[in-house]
């Protein structure tokens, strides 16, 4: 019925309608072409002109504002911003600060996803070896870890970690030889981040893990048993089919969780009360201070949009997958 | 679709041949790995353990520089310490009429564009999926800047949960239409095709086909919503002030202003995820193929 050059379609006013109906059916028929064309736009209009007004709108907004200065005095004063050309862009690019978050960033990006994909394929592969009962009580803790919203896994992190009443502390005191007592986790910022970067590991693993998983569960049993047979050991089948069957999904996942993590926000501000200290800053929360604690709307801006550009970059692989994704269905 | 979209009865079949395969695989190797799993879940489990416990302790329990892993004087006084504490009431209604309304619009609006791009070939829509998918690519925390100065200037919405719930709306949207298109181009065509034959007009086809054989899709979908939208509290801090906030944010202003009170805080912690924990284990099957939709081909 949708498609205008559907074979049921054909069929439908031939010898098999009865006579009352087939008036209808053609009537129907003549309209068809009429509808295709507006009736879709009709029905994804109120999405489109929803994803224009907060979207669209507000990409075109902050690239403009990311070429004037806006401060407090416009703001209040309701007085047009001022077009600086690039000096927004210059003052960023130009300063040590924002490379030094740059850098920190990429850093912990790289560390974050390195690991919790390395571990997630590791349990995924573990959760092949174990048996049943082990395996659902597996499932079961990471289903809790993932459901528990991102504020509050940080907060839990926060308190395990707090210099008095924090469990680690109590118990890494507890190694012979290591006094651990009233420590200071967020200190020095290297002790910070391995808390920080622990805590979205330890949230990023169940994803990784049960999606990865599901993908293992694809490769043919029959395949690795043939490979078995032939005296393949475990690393020459894991090598030679389970990671190219797995491919695809790897790519997805280790995107995914570029995006995610580059984009640190609630962790670091969560920890850091969120007043997070220079040593502390991500891309996203630089450009957030700059913006709406230092009421340098335009400044803000400008970071937003150098992050947008960098994440793009790095999502070339993922946009070209969902893209191909797209055309398909 | 993806392979990973495994519907239960196919799920019930695999069960049977889901075990450990025999081949070449040796009894300590399946010992050691049975125990590394099991640790594995416990070092996993942990933190979720101690938030749990930490909420039941009495203060003289959770602020002692000696934990106990077993509460000594298990008490519900954090948690109605979190119930009284100024705002938290407000803040739970706030969260639910914001996450409610934005499901809902974002549910009618999605389900509405999934249509017109899973049922439809019309000219431009491949660029309505390219404009969905890209959307998703934008860090929306980035947007909040011109957000926040568009809705303070339409001073209707500006510091309202009008304000934010649209806000909402938009960010769940993409993700609504995308997982809600795999559910309609799931429903065979041909059932459609059959029921127009029989003489149902297309509107007739819609509610007695379409909408209920995607029955479970919108409920997954608006799950998934719920959680974005309820999980959400940096947008919804920036633009409203206290009275108009969500659990979220009140827990983190909570935790600024109130620092070490860990016992009421983790009680008000598991308040605000029990809603979340409850819908994300019912429908978690569907978040994880949805997000790697098309991944693995089948």
């Amino acid at each position: 019925m949708y498609a205008v050059d559907s074979p049921a379609t054909r069929t439908q006013s031939g010898p098999n309608g009865s006579g009352a109906e087939r008036p209808v059916v053609r009537h129907k028929r003549r309209k068809r072409g009429g509808d295709d064309v507006v009736l879709p736009w009709l029905l994804s209009g109120p999405a489109l002109i929803l994803l224009a007004l907060l979207l669209a709108y507000p990409v075109g907004r902050m690239l403009v504002l990311s070429f004037q200065k806006l401060g407090l005095k416009e703001l209040w004063t309701g007085a047009a911003a001022p077009f600086v050309g690039l000096d927004n862009y210059v003052a960023v690019l130009s300063d040590s600060a924002f490379w030094s978050v740059v850098t920190r960033t990429v850093l912990f990006t790289a560390v974050s996803v390195v690991l919790s994909v390395l571990i997630g394929l590791g349990v995924a592969l573990l959760m092949r070896r174990v048996n049943r009962t082990v395996r659902l009580l597996m499932i079961i803790a990471m289903m809790f870890v993932w459901a528990l919203p991102a504020l509050v896994q940080a907060q839990i992190f926060k308190m395990m970690t707090d210099s008095d009443v924090g469990v680690i502390n109590y118990l890494i005191d507890k190694l012979p030889g290591v006094e651990f007592q009233n420590h200071s986790w967020f200190f020095t910022p290297i002790q910070g981040w391995i808390v920080i970067t622990s805590c979205v590991v330890w949230a990023g693993i169940p994803f990784l893990a049960i999606t990865l998983n599901a993908g293992l569960t694809q490769v043919p049993k029959e395949l690795m048993e043939a490979a078995t047979v032939d005296g393949a050991n475990a690393w020459q089948s894991f090598k030679n089919i389970t990671v190219p069957i797995l491919k695809p999904l790897m790519v997805i996942v280790t995107t995914l969780s570029v995006i995610w993590n580059f984009g640190l926000f609630t962790q670091n501000w969560v920890m850091r009360d969120g007043k997070p200290e220079p040593e502390f800053q991500t891309l996203a929360t630089y450009s957030y201070v700059q913006a709406f604690a230092q009421n340098k709307y335009g400044l803000g801006s400008a970071i937003a949009m150098i992050t947008v550009l960098i994440l793009l970059g790095a999502m070339a692989v993922y946009i070209r997958q969902m893209f191909k994704i797209g055309e398909v269905d | 679709m993806a392979v990973l979209t495994s519907t239960p009865p196919r799920r019930k079949a695999r069960k049977a041949d889901d075990g450990v395969m025999t081949v070449g695989r040796s009894r300590a190797g399946s010992l050691v790995a049975n125990i590394s799993g099991v640790i594995f879940a416990l070092v996993m489990f942990f933190p979720v353990y101690w938030v749990l416990i930490t909420a039941f302790k009495p203060q003289t329990e959770w602020s002692s520089f000696t934990p106990t892993f077993i509460p000594n004087a298990p008490t519900l006084d954090n948690f109605t310490s979190a119930f009284n504490a100024p705002l938290f009431k407000q803040s739970l209604v706030n969260g639910v009429l914001v996450t409610a309304m934005a499901v809902v619009a974002a549910l009618i609006v999605g389900f509405l564009g999934a249509l017109a791009v899973a049922r439809f070939r019309f000219y431009g829509r491949r660029a309505i999926i390219m404009v969905v998918l890209a959307v998703q690519l934008i860090p929306f925390i980035s947007l909040l800047i011109p957000i926040f100065l568009m809705l303070q200037s339409w001073n209707a919405v500006g510091n309202t949960l009008v304000g934010v719930t649209l806000v909402y709306t938009v960010l769940i949207l993409p993700y609504t239409v995308w997982m809600l298109r795999g559910f309609i181009a799931g429903i065979p065509r041909e059932l459609d095709e059959a029921a127009m034959i029989d003489g149902c007009t297309r509107g007739q086809v819609f509610w007695r086909i379409v909408l209920p054989l995607t029955g479970p899709g919108l409920v997954a979908t608006s799950v998934y919503g719920f959680i974005q939208a309820w999980n959400e509290f940096m947008i919804i801090n920036t633009l409203n002030d206290p009275e108009h906030q969500n659990l979220m944010a009140w827990l983190m202003q909570n935790q600024t202003s109130r620092g070490t009170y860990w016992g009421p805080l983790m009680a008000g912690a598991i308040i605000t995820s029990i809603p979340v924990v409850i819908f994300f284990l019912a429908v978690q099957r569907n978040i994880a193929s949805g997000l790697t939709a098309g991944a693995v081909k089948g």
